[in-house]
């Protein structure tokens, strides 16, 4: 393995942390949608680094899942953040808190 | 224990065929005429086939008429076990008997027809499950499935207040039944740990070796689920409101066979799996039935809704029945069981007529009902002849009943039996008030003045008939149970 | 024969549940014809059975009704003299009453149900009588219970009738409640509840036990028969139409309870306190219902404490334990009673549905037959000399003198006081209604001929009913006690005693009428006095029961219902729903819908678990 395990571990803590903060700092549903998809691909690039370090085919079959998930995912959540655009002419999540108890 | 006697699995045919016609019903959903059809025509197939089971099984046996034992979940020791024996015929009869008047009553349901029918049919499925299963998890997942269709049937068929009385109806019985769900687990775990066969079997549990503080804590929370279905004084407070708001045929349900199924439960499953713990509560048992035995008559002589008064006089009855039970002796037995039955046939009648006045006049008030004899004597003959059988008029259907309990109980307890039978007065103060002012008296003016119609008069003869026969010729049905009584009441206290 | 035994309840029975089920469908005349038919025909079976029944009885089993371990209750049937006499003046009284009924009730729609309940009553009177085991016996008690409930109420438009029919089921029940409980004794005691056992071991009991059963079969039979305290049902239960008082509050329902202590004799007989407690009761409620009759307006009370009063003397005889004495005097009081009940009804019609006494008068002029009918039951209630009233009644008073203690005296004179009461309410009853002339505005109803036919005869067997127990003073030689077997019944008293009773007897029976004679030959209406008003009002009996049970019990259901059900048990359960609620509430800040809030939460929890794991690594 050429690059440290280390260094792996940096990037994809950073990417996920800019990732986490991107949704916890945005209002704009497609940024938070953004956000949400840098901290799954942080943890695929983890879990690809991890397979190789230690030379096991478990972590990239997981990662092939995970892609197959996020698109699913992003094609329904873009999906229904259009149809909330068309319901309220915004894509601000401030204006979707009806589901207060 | 006798395997299977006969080819046909009798006792799955018996328990799946109205589920059957339930999923038939959805189908159908489009045509109310169909499903009517459709559910009366189960039904009545229902009770023809434990008709036949009650003729040809070589009934008065102590074991088991017909048992069937299939493996189901097998990693868990999960069997599919049913047993069939006197106690559960004559059970089985009653619910499929009362499902059809149930079914007839409704039949010109206009909201969601298939939909009602369905549960009525689940319903039945449910009950007859509890009253055939002999595995722990089996019997669970019936119990719990009699309640969710009569939480609809409750909350969307119901009158005014039906979603509080739904509601309330639900979380009780749930309430007791989640016990009884950890009692049953912790009680395999421990049958496992002790022998190493880990299995939900009720005949195997009993052999279960337990401590008497164990026992007493297992039993507490069997009984919870079984005393909240009873309903025994103080755990009653569910009943009277889900009897007054269901509708016509799920009062008929609840009071003819839901409280039913708590009695046996215990009979079947509480006393003899846990037996010290039994012994040690029968005085409690018998003191709040006695209690609640004057209590519910004492409520019930103020109420005025006429479909409250039935409801408490149910919870009255039900405390002579567990009465019986904690006499714990044969002859009080048989009086128990039979004054059940003669209960769900006569309370079962009185919640039919109700809704029949109720469709004449459109009130339960009893302040607005009176003199219907003039108008519709017929229904009014037979009100008169349903009451005076609820309040235990001899050769009339609840004082066979009755009077068995008071000689089973005073034989070994003359001080409970002695304040027991003043409990029958106060059946006729309350009952006689319900008489007068819906039948006698100054005329209310109904404004539907008809009499009864022919769907009525074939749901109130056979109901009329079984209230005098049951209450003149109770000797077959004693018959039936006697030995599967001997057997629960072997080798106990 | 035992066939004819079984047809015995059967044919009331079969006619009673014909009308009840096809009778609305019926033509008229075929109603009263099938309930006439079917007593007649019990009537006529009672005949013919009537040879068997002498010894031993004859007795048949016709099916199993309840068993259950050691307790069997078969529906069995036993006619013994004592049995085989009541059920032939049951069916004797009934078919007359039947007949009469069919003319009284000419014009009511609802003859049908008047008559199923009519039938269904002589069966479960005779079901009574006949039955051969305490609990079969319980279900005619019960029966008759019910019947009458139905035919007191029968008017049932006025809801005060309907009233009357339930304080008439509610207070006998009370007294059942003692019959059941003493049922359940004698079971438990003797594992059995065939009469016949119980009487033959009832000497193997402990005297205590023994009074106590004894008690209790009191009670129930205070109950049916009321008699103190349970006897504030009797004047309201004439709410009903007037054959069902003839028939059910006069000659048969009233007199079971005599008939059910005359039945367990041997058991009851054990216990000289329980004899005492009935002639006492016997004694008082003689007396009391006496004085009460004195003060009523409405002819059919007048006999109802009239009743009262004359089964309080069979109760009397039975707590002297002269069965002879009780069963002469409740045969001979069935034939009067009924005959003035159904005069009652006649002179009813003819004032034009006037019940009150006191605007009759001059009832000799509308009708002279109705007039000497009637008068001859008042002379046998009021025990003018040789009617058959004056006889029994006799035979009751001087048993008590014979017996000769302090105890027994006291009550042989409290008996003659009431003989002299009974005597003046009579002809008081006598003078208002046929003296003078008539006060009233109303212009009499025809009389159905069938409802005239039926009084002669009965009028007969209360004249000369005496002849049935003729003592031997006067040439006879008491059949009666013989028949029931019951030699020691009879009297062994020296002659110049027994002439002077009679004299005593005919004393007050003159010094009655000689008051009624100058006190109500012309009506003088005054204001009621206090004790006038005392007595009409039963002394206030239904006021104190009012005050003393009643109000009390009502108090009591409200406390259970409103106190207790839906204060204490919903108002716990309610708390415990909003304390659930109140929680909800206080957490529903934390779904506030805000996404960030959410998503906040989610890093909050990832940094508790991160901060977990690293301590764990830390350790």
């Amino acid at each position: 393995m050429i690059v440290p395990l280390e260094h792996v571990l940096i990037l994809s803590t950073i990417l996920f942390l800019l990732g986490l903060v991107c949704v916890l700092v945005r209002r704009n549903l497609i940024m938070i949608l953004i956000g949400v998809e840098i901290m799954l691909n942080a943890v695929g690039l983890l879990l690809v680094g991890a397979s190789a370090f230690w030379q096991q085919i478990d972590g990239q079959v997981m990662v092939i899942f995970l892609m197959a998930m996020t698109s699913a995912e992003v094609s329904i959540s873009l999906a229904m953040v259009v149809y909330l655009n068309r319901r309220k002419g915004t894509v601000d999540v401030r204006a979707f808190d009806e589901m207060r108890g | 224990m006798a395997e299977t006697t006969t080819g046909l699995p009798f006792l799955s045919l018996l328990l799946w065929l109205p589920l059957l016609g339930a999923l038939l019903c959805l189908l159908c959903y489009r045509s109310a005429t169909v499903c009517r059809w459709l559910t009366l025509g189960t039904t009545i197939l229902v009770l023809l086939v434990s008709l036949w089971l009650a003729f040809a099984g070589s009934t008065g046996e102590a074991g088991w008429l017909l048992f069937e034992d299939r493996s189901w979940i097998e990693p868990f020791g999960i069997r599919y076990t049913l047993g069939l024996d006197g106690i559960s015929l004559l059970l089985i009869l009653l619910t499929a008997f009362l499902q059809v008047i149930a079914v007839l009553i409704s039949w010109d349901m206009r909201k969601h027809p298939a939909f009602f029918f369905a549960l009525v049919l689940l319903l039945e499925t449910g009950i007859i499950g509890v009253f055939l299963a002999l595995d722990l998890v089996l019997f669970y997942l019936f119990w719990e499935l009699m309640l969710i269709p009569m939480f609809f049937l409750i909350g969307v068929w119901g009158h005014e207040r039906r979603v509080y009385a739904a509601v309330k109806f639900f979380l009780f019985t749930l309430a007791g039944s989640l016990l009884l769900l950890l009692a049953i687990i912790s009680l395999y775990l421990l049958h496992g740990e002790q022998t190493g066969v880990y299995t939900f079997a009720l005949a195997a549990l009993k052999q279960t070796e337990l401590s008497f503080g164990q026992e007493l804590l297992y039993y507490l929370c069997f009984m919870a689920a079984f005393v909240v279905k009873v309903p025994l004084f103080p755990f009653h407070s569910w009943l009277p409101d889900a009897h007054t708001e269901a509708p016509a045929a799920g009062s008929v349900d609840l009071a003819g066979l839901l409280l039913k199924t708590g009695v046996y439960g215990m009979i079947r499953f509480a006393f003899p799996l846990f037996p010290q713990a039994t012994e040690k509560s029968l005085p409690v048992l018998a003191g709040l039935a006695l209690i609640g035995l004057f209590y519910a008559a004492w409520i019930a002589y103020l109420q005025f809704d006429i479909k409250r008064i039935v409801a408490y006089s149910s919870i009255s009855h039900l405390g002579f029945v567990i009465l019986g039970l904690a006499a714990w002796n044969q002859t009080a037995w048989e009086g128990s069981l039979l004054l059940m039955i003669n209960h769900g046939v006569t309370t079962g009648a009185l919640f039919v007529m109700i809704a029949m006045i109720r469709q004449r006049t459109g009130t339960r008030e009893i302040d607005k009902l009176g003199g219907l004899w003039k108008t519709q004597p017929n229904l009014s003959a037979f009100f008169l002849l349903f009451c005076f059988a609820s309040l235990g008029l001899p050769g009339l259907a609840n004082f066979a009943g009755e009077i068995l309990i008071l000689v089973g109980v005073f034989a070994s307890h003359p001080v409970w039996g002695a304040i027991a039978v003043g409990g029958v007065l106060f059946a006729a103060a309350y009952m006689l008030r319900l008489v007068q002012e819906v039948i006698w008296g100054s005329s209310c003016e109904p404004f539907d003045k008809s009499d009864l119609c022919q769907r009525e008069w074939l749901i109130l003869i056979p109901l009329a008939l079984l209230v005098v026969l049951l209450g003149c010729y109770p000797q077959p049905a004693l018959e039936v149970m006697r030995g599967p009584i001997q057997l629960l009441l072997g080798g106990m206290p | 024969m035992e066939l004819l035994l079984a047809l015995i309840p059967l044919l009331p029975l079969v006619g009673g549940v014909a009308n009840a089920c096809f009778g609305s469908r019926l033509p008229r005349p075929a109603q009263a014809m099938i309930a006439s038919g079917a007593v007649i025909g019990s009537f006529l079976a009672t005949l013919g059975c009537w040879p068997g029944a002498a010894g031993d009885g004859i007795r048949t089993t016709l099916f199993t009704w309840l068993q259950s371990g050691s307790f069997t209750a078969e529906v069995g049937l036993l006619f013994d003299p004592l049995a085989a006499l009541m059920a032939l003046m049951v069916t004797g009284v009934a078919s007359l009453i039947h007949l009469y009924a069919a003319g009284y009730m000419e014009d009511d729609s609802d003859q049908a149900r008047f008559f199923a309940l009519l039938n269904l009553f002589v069966f479960a009177m005779l079901t009574i009588i006949l039955a051969d085991n305490l609990l079969l016996m319980f279900l005619g008690w019960e029966g008759v219970g019910f019947c009458s409930y139905g035919l007191i109420g029968f008017w049932y438009h006025k809801g005060e009738n309907a009233s009357a029919g339930r304080k008439a089921f509610i207070v006998t029940r009370i007294g059942d409640l003692f019959f059941t409980v003493g049922l359940l004794w004698l079971f438990a005691l003797f594992g059995t509840i065939g009469i016949e056992a119980i009487n033959a071991r009832a000497a193997e009991l402990d005297p205590t036990t023994l009074t106590l059963i004894a008690l209790l079969l009191l009670g129930g039979a205070c109950g049916k028969s009321a008699q103190l305290p349970l006897m504030s049902w009797l004047p309201d239960a004439m709410a009903g139409p007037t054959p069902v008082s003839a028939l059910i509050h006069a000659a048969t329902m009233v007199t079971a309870g005599v008939y059910l202590l005359c039945r367990l004799f041997p058991l009851v007989s054990l216990s000289p306190v329980a004899l005492g407690t009935i002639a006492c009761v016997g004694a008082f409620t003689a007396f009391y219902a006496a004085t009460c009759a004195l003060a009523q307006r409405e002819i059919k009370r007048v006999l109802a404490y009239s009743t009262m009063s004359q089964v309080g003397y069979m109760f009397l005889a039975v707590g002297l334990g002269s069965v002879s004495a009780a069963m002469f005097h409740l045969l001979t009081h069935a034939f009067f009673k009924a005959l003035l009940f159904m005069g009652a009804g006649c002179l009813i019609n003819l004032a034009g549905h006037e019940n009150d006494i006191f605007q009759m008068g001059g009832m000799a002029k509308r009708s002279k037959t109705v007039f000497w009918l009637f008068l001859a039951g008042l002379f046998c209630l009021a025990g003018a000399p040789l009617t058959g009233g004056f006889f029994s009644k006799d035979l009751i008073l001087a048993t008590a003198f014979a017996k000769g203690e302090l105890f027994f005296m006291g009550l042989y004179a409290l008996g003659v006081l009431t003989a002299a009461l009974t005597s003046l309410y009579s002809f008081r009853l006598a003078y208002l209604v046929f003296a003078g002339d008539f006060r009233g505005e109303e212009l009499p109803h025809e009389l159905p001929k069938l409802m005239l036919w039926t009084l002669p005869l009965l009028a007969l067997f209360g004249l000369a009913g005496g002849l049935l127990n003729l003592p031997h003073l006067f040439g006879g030689h008491s059949w009666l006690t013989g028949w029931l077997g019951r030699d020691g019944d009879l009297l062994q008293l020296p002659l110049e005693m027994e002439y002077l009773l009679l004299s005593v007897a005919l004393t007050v029976f003159l010094l009655g009428w000689l008051i009624a004679h100058f006190r109500y030959r012309k009506l003088r209406v005054s204001e009621p006095g206090c004790l006038c008003g005392f007595f009409l009002s039963g002394w206030r009996c239904d006021a104190f029961f009012d005050r003393l049970l009643i109000r009390p019990f009502r108090v009591l259901c409200r406390f259970c219902w409103q106190g207790v059900d839906t204060g204490l048990i919903d108002g716990l359960l309610e708390g415990f729903a909003r304390t659930c609620l109140n929680w909800g509430q206080a957490l529903r800040f934390f779904a506030d819908g805000k996404i960030s809030r959410y998503l906040q939460g989610f890093v909050w929890g990832l940094l508790l678990i991160v901060g977990w794991f690293l301590l764990q690594a830390v350790r």
